[in-house]
């Protein structure tokens, strides 16, 4: 029996298109927050990851219920002023 | 410096161990202490699952560019589990085949995190035993954000080197003659009815976060692993004939595994809510497709209290080998090759979890802490009920009825 491959090129091919556009997209400066403005994205509401324990406690226990895993959040989003 | 007489000895030693440790007490800005419980109940009239998960983290920030934090957690596991997987026609006994089990996994964390004004770097450690498993797993990662800091992008690899124990077969043995554990005595040791086979793991990750308005932000993860080694569960057997013959169960060596999240976050400011839509792709090279949908919104109640809820669907499709019974003829139940599984997260399959959490959080103000002790203090209790539903998976040709499972979390976290 054959287990089949993952076709990388298309992955590739449609990651690379993906980021592209939304980089272009972001550095156009379509996407400019300046810091005066990043009060509700510095609210731990609205950052991703931000409650990570608990967060892993269930990716932990939904990994060993699912055949897939990957692709969860990571650090990233708040106010920026570090 | 430290070589010099006597007295210039003791004055050099003193300003070394200054340099050291007193220079960083000085600068010493906070430390953050994480205890928590999780607690996974699968209940079931003849297997179910019972799983404990308490942990610890300690993060000492000595510096306004390093951190150091420790980890320690357990997952304490209990129940009972089918050692052997037949299918709808396979002439067995699967009910009194349930095994009673209990272990304890310890896992211990070192890392640092180093932060400069726009980028940041990450290392840590992680020590894993368990009875009959042991790991080890390095994980770098490096941030940096830039675009007047309205780009994040995150970009992590990790290393495992695992061992599994199982019985003592030879790799030139045919599958078919080699037998599963039925217990983990002996592990590890130089029990001749015992091996240790290795497992390397490569994980690698990207992620892009990027905020577009005051009030919306997205992230794309993309994670990719590679797995090699003992795939399978060393405990399980499979029923393979229509007499009944049994073998331990046999997974590829191999396996490929890629992911694509993209997720958003919008806060409504008319609701005072903050919702996130999400979805995932998933796809390996054993056949997997598998796709996630998630939305959850959170909201304070009061300026100390919020609350969360969430809903989360998930499918997949079956592995390229899965059958539910191999005893049988092509196409419907018949045998799927070289390989064969008892996994049930390898059949095609679907769930869907409902939950929420209540976070507590208090700040202190100068001079005035929290319970005269921490900088800020936070408590979050949290419960999710997971329904799934098996397509094609049976044990003897009965549905199982450990598809419904209930998660609990308990957290503290407190700044000093």
């Amino acid at each position: 029996m054959t287990i089949r491959t993952l076709d990388y090129r298309k992955m590739v091919r449609a990651m690379a298109l993906a980021f592209a556009s939304l980089g272009l997209l972001a550095s156009a400066g379509c996407a400019t927050v300046r810091p005066e403005q990043r009060a509700i994205l510095a609210d731990p509401t609205m950052q991703f990851d931000a409650q990570s324990a608990e967060q892993a406690a269930l990716d932990h226990a939904l990994d060993n219920r699912e055949g897939s895993t990957g692709g969860g959040s990571v650090r990233g989003g708040g106010c920026g002023c570090n | 410096m430290c070589g010099r007489p006597l007295s210039g000895r003791f004055f050099a030693v003193a300003l070394c161990l200054n340099v050291l440790f007193g220079a960083a007490t000085a600068r010493a800005q906070v430390a953050s202490l994480d205890v928590g419980s999780a607690l996974f109940l699968e209940p079931s009239k003849r297997s179910g699952l019972t799983v404990v998960n308490p942990s610890a983290a300690l993060s000492v920030a000595p510096n306004n560019w390093l951190t150091v934090r420790g980890n320690y957690e357990a997952d304490i596991v209990s129940g009972a589990s089918e050692a052997l997987k037949g299918g709808r026609l396979s002439n067995v006994d699967i009910v009194t085949s349930a095994t009673h089990f209990a272990d304890t996994r310890h896992a211990v964390t070192g890392g640092f995190t180093v932060t400069r004004a726009t980028t940041h770097l990450s290392g840590s450690y992680t020590y894993g035993t368990e009875h009959d498993y042991h790991s080890n797993s390095l994980t770098l990662s490096a941030g940096t954000d830039f675009l007047q800091k309205n780009t994040q992008i995150e970009l992590s690899y990790g290393r495992g080197f695992d061992k599994v124990c199982t019985s003592a077969y030879a790799a030139t043995d045919a599958p078919s003659s080699r037998l599963a554990l039925d217990n983990s005595n002996g592990c590890f040791t130089n029990d001749k009815k015992r091996a240790a086979r290795d497992i390397s793991l490569n994980n690698f990750q990207v992620g892009w976060t990027q905020t577009w308005t005051p009030e919306f932000a997205t992230q794309m993860v993309l994670s990719t692993a590679l797995q090699h080694g003992f795939l399978g569960n060393p405990y399980r057997s499979v029923v393979i004939a229509p007499a009944g013959d049994q073998a331990l169960e046999n997974h590829p060596e191999n396996r490929a595994r890629g992911a694509l999240g993209l997720r958003g976050k919008y806060y409504v400011r008319s609701l005072q809510t903050a919702f996130t839509a999400g979805g995932r792709l998933y796809r390996d090279t054993w056949d997997i497709f598998g796709q996630t949908y998630e939305l959850d919104a959170e909201r304070y109640m009061l300026p100390w209290l919020r609350i969360l809820a969430r809903a989360r669907y998930y499918t997949q499709s079956k592995a390229l080998f899965w059958s539910d019974d191999y005893t049988g003829g092509e196409p419907a139940t018949g045998p799927r090759g070289q390989y064969w599984s008892g996994d049930r997260e390898l059949s095609p399959l679907s769930n869907y979890l409902l939950g929420g959490r209540v976070l507590v959080a208090r700040e202190g103000r100068p001079g005035a802490r929290v319970l005269g002790l921490f900088l800020s203090l936070s408590g979050a209790v949290g419960v999710d009920f997971l329904k799934t539903n098996l397509r094609d998976f049976t044990l003897g040709g009965r549905r199982p009825d450990d598809t419904i499972a209930l998660l609990w979390s308990l957290g503290l976290r407190g700044e000093l």
